[in-house]
């Protein structure tokens, strides 16, 4: 889950309108040494020491992109090169992603303490570990250009729009862009309309999630009602999926107004019929890259069935031990794993046979499960929680505080749910479309009063 | 059929550049908006505190290098810029009216009820600081075993007016808090019922639509119950007469809450019918005297309740010419100050002790000034949360003895 770093003052009221300002000025051949120097100047507001960890990081994988390139003829040297590479990267994040949780577990079995606490995950880390990943592979496999340039590869791992939340993209995308990128004012308005949208995703929509969610998880356990269980989850649910969704449409609005173009990560996941299609349409880069880098090089579809099986349960329980080291994240991952395993041995063929909307009711409710497992990280609770939510040790069916969680928040909780259909959007784009000018001014008018909104929800 | 597919070119191209133009007006009102906000943001305006949400506003953070490097310098700097924000009141304000529009209707704390009610939130009561509290009153008593002890607590609007609440809202159970407290109460002290006479009353207009008060009617008939608790001298009960001192009166959790900040309503005051009826009274504020129980100054300032007894005090003497040589101590927070009026004419001296402005002990006004009964008497919320009756209530003596 992100937070704060659009949605800032400073952020909306004095490092974007300087950045962009210098940046249109800027003559083309700056343009990049700017954006590079707003992007550490920005992670650097978030993580003052860590801005040092991701330069040294940048700098160790762009030495070894010129060592390997040096040697890829050689493939076994560039091989070992390679390994050596992914094991330095991953043991850099795999120290801090899951240094606090292995210390203070040993402090507390055993005799012998370790007299240090270990370092919270920095912002993004997880992220640009995987887009440097990317460009080592890329090089090691030959579809990629080595960068000579170490400013280039900078930005591409530390470019602020895409640093809170992704789209995770491969330096293979990247590389033509860094050189050269079309900018015109219709694109700069496009990325204006992607940014507020992003916006009102995360501030109107996810924010007011969380709080509905926090008001749930606030609640006794012996007062939980069915209605109060499932209510939390659901929030639980749309407050992730437009947290995400919304920094990814302000990463490609930021972009777009930079003139980079970055991939789109959600295509309408509450749509799917199953949960494989569910996590197919979810966070797609980040997915694209497990299925590149992981999936693929172990065989993917093309070996027998049970080493597939064998591959998908791999790679579910690495995206679930990605967010961290939890017993919780693990069971995560696993049930995903093997709710799509089942889909591909039998239940595929089940669920084509039923109605369309079962499906989708289907494929909710499982993901809506799993997210119990990641929002109660102590799997007792999570049991205990999905219980309620099915009427074992719920207080209720329904009572008036779960009734009154679901008035308060009706409106809302309508108006997100149409949002997960993008029939809204697309009757909105086609009327605006059919309209004269006198549309594109109430269109203006509209995305203006969603910039006020959010920023009334900002500075309150 | 050609013709048809030129059409369609022709139209599609027309889209093109609609949707440039659309495009571009976006560009056009997001920049405008931006570089706008952000200019008037230059403004160099500084407030300290903010009355709205009663809590102090980040200043301007004194960079150093090590709070930028531990990060506590861009915290500050960001809570610094949000809370001075220009015209902050009026985002805040236009938040409140799209948390309607969604459906919320509570804010703050306070519920947007029905007839235009706002009521406050019930506070939970922590087990252990009430009997602690309990427990020091008791311990008070103790100590004038002759002196009768009675504790009053007015219920909240929330608890009462509970059918004006939004649909479904549950708030804590403060009938439960009520006797809980009443059951634990040390055996010489009288508990002084007046979630009653305010239930019975409930049609009638006890406390305001916009403030976290009751109205003088609500402290009328409190005042009833205690008359006949405290076995007052009803002989002496004037015929009260009420009338009205302004109509213009927006409470504090209309500002708390940001709902109905343009809601109006009036301030009652009850006075004999017969001026006889009344004792004349000289009114000590300490370092102030007036033969008043009113200031009616504070009308035209923002907290126009604090007309009663011209606000808060940590200790008022109130002298009156009754026939009586009763003296009475209340202990209080600001719900008594529009009940006040309507015990004068059964004592001597009232000495009024706001605990929460009081510095001292309750010891030597028992001794100095001859007390003959003591009520405490405090609304429900403030007394769950209140943190200063404990202190006055501990001995003096012990005190001197440990310094």
């Amino acid at each position: 889950m992100i937070t704060g770093l659009f949605d800032s003052v400073v952020f909306l009221f004095t490092f974007l309108p300087v950045v962009l300002f210098l940046y249109y000025l800027m003559p083309g051949g700056l343009k990049n040494g700017l954006l590079l120097l707003a992007s550490l100047l920005f992670y650097a507001w978030g993580e003052p020491a860590g801005v040092f960890l991701m330069a040294g990081m940048i700098l160790f994988n762009y030495a070894w992109g010129i060592h390997m390139a040096g040697i890829l003829k050689n493939r076994r040297r560039a091989r070992s090169g390679l390994i050596i590479c992914v094991i330095v990267n991953l043991g850099i994040l795999g120290f801090f992603l899951y240094g606090r949780t292995v210390i203070g577990a040993w402090n507390t079995v055993f005799p012998v303490q370790i007299p240090f606490q270990g370092y919270a995950l920095p912002m993004g880390m997880s992220f640009y570990t995987l887009q440097m990943l990317s460009y080592v592979i890329d090089v090691y496999r030959g579809e990629g250009k080595v960068q000579k340039n170490p400013a280039d590869l900078a930005l591409y791992v530390s470019m602020f729009p895409k640093m809170p939340g992704g789209p995770v993209v491969r330096y293979s995308e990247m590389e033509k862009q860094l050189k050269a990128r079309q900018m015109s004012l219709g694109k700069i308005g496009e990325g204006a309309m992607f940014f507020i949208r992003g916006l009102f995703k995360k501030v109107i929509f996810a924010d007011n999630m969380g709080l509905l969610h926090a008001e749930v998880m606030g609640m006794e356990a012996g007062q939980v009602s069915v209605l109060c269980a499932w209510l939390g989850c659901g929030a639980f649910a749309l407050m992730i999926y437009y947290n995400l969704s919304g920094y990814t449409d302000m990463a490609i609005g930021l972009g777009k107004m930079t003139g980079f173009e970055f991939p789109g990560n959600f295509d309408y996941p509450f749509l799917a019929g199953s949960t494989t299609e569910f996590w197919y349409k979810w966070h797609m880069s980040l997915g694209a890259w497990f299925r590149e880098y992981v999936y693929h090089p172990l065989g993917g579809g093309d070996v027998e069935e049970s080493k597939q099986i064998r591959n998908i349960l791999l790679i579910w329980l690495l995206t679930g031990l990605f967010h961290g080291l939890s017993a919780g994240y693990v069971i995560w991952g696993l049930y995903c794993g093997l709710l799509m395993v089942a889909e591909k041995l039998f239940l595929w063929r089940m669920l084509d046979r039923l109605p369309g909307v079962l499906g989708h009711i289907y494929s909710i409710i499982m993901v809506m499960i799993g997210w119990v497992f990641f929002f109660h990280s102590e799997p007792s609770q999570a049991f205990a929680y999905l219980g309620r939510m099915f009427g074992a040790g719920a207080y209720a069916l329904a009572d008036d505080r779960g009734m009154y969680l679901l008035v308060t928040n009706l409106a809302l909780l309508i108006v997100m749910a149409a949002g997960l259909h993008p029939f809204v959007h697309k009757a909105y784009e086609s009327v605006m479309d059919r309209g004269g000018r006198g549309k594109a001014l109430v269109n203006g008018m509209i995305y203006g009063v969603m910039f006020i909104l959010c920023v009334a929800y900002i500075v309150t | 059929m050609r013709q048809k597919k030129q059409k369609r070119q022709k139209r599609q191209k027309d889209n093109r550049s609609l949707r440039l133009y659309r495009r571009k007006t976006a560009a056009f009102v997001f920049f405008l908006l931006l570089v706008l906000i952000s200019l008037l943001e230059l403004i160099p305006v500084e407030r300290d505190f903010s009355e709205k949400e009663n809590r102090s506003l980040q200043t301007r953070p004194k960079l150093t290098l090590e709070a930028a490097a531990d990060g506590t310098y861009m915290e500050q700097y960001e809570a610094f810029r949000s809370d001075q924000f220009l015209g902050r009141n009026l985002w805040g304000s236009l938040k409140n009216r799209m948390d309607l529009l969604i459906g919320k209707r509570e804010s703050n704390g306070v519920f947007k009820g029905k007839d235009q009610y706002l009521l406050e939130e019930i506070a939970s009561a922590d087990q252990e600081k009430t009997e602690s509290d309990l427990a020091a009153i008791e311990e008070f008593h103790a100590r004038y075993e002759k002196i009768p002890v009675y504790l009053a607590l007015v219920p909240n609007a929330a608890n009462v007016l509970a059918d004006k609440l939004p649909r479904f809202a549950v708030t804590e159970d403060q009938t439960e808090i009520f006797s809980s407290i009443s059951r634990k109460i040390g055996e010489g002290i009288t508990w002084v019922d007046l979630s009653r006479p305010l239930g019975a009353h409930s049609k009638e207009e006890i406390y305001y639509r916009t403030d976290s008060h009751w109205t003088t009617l609500g402290a009328y008939y409190a005042s009833q119950q205690l008359v006949e608790t405290m076995g007052l001298d009803t002989e002496k009960t004037p015929k009260w007469e009420k009338y009205v001192v302004t109509n213009i009166f927006t409470g504090d959790l209309s500002l708390k809450s940001g709902y109905q900040s343009g809601y109006q309503e009036s301030i009652y005051i009850y006075t004999a019918q017969k001026e006889k009826e009344m004792p004349g009274i000289v009114v000590d504020y300490g370092d102030d005297k007036t033969s008043t129980l009113y200031d009616r100054s504070k009308l035209k300032e923002r907290d126009a309740y604090e007309l009663f007894m011209g606000g808060s005090h940590g200790m008022v003497d109130i002298r009156t010419t009754a026939d009586t040589t009763d003296r009475l101590l209340l202990v209080k927070d600001s719900y008594a100050n529009c009940l006040i009026p309507f015990l004068v004419p059964y004592y001597r001296e009232i000495i009024v002790v706001d605990p929460e402005y009081y510095e001292g002990n309750l010891d030597g006004i028992m001794e100095e000034k001859k007390i003959s009964s003591v009520l405490f008497l405090y609304n429900g919320n403030t007394f769950v949360q209140d943190d200063k009756l404990n202190g006055v209530l501990q001995s003096g003596k012990a005190e001197q003895i440990s310094e």
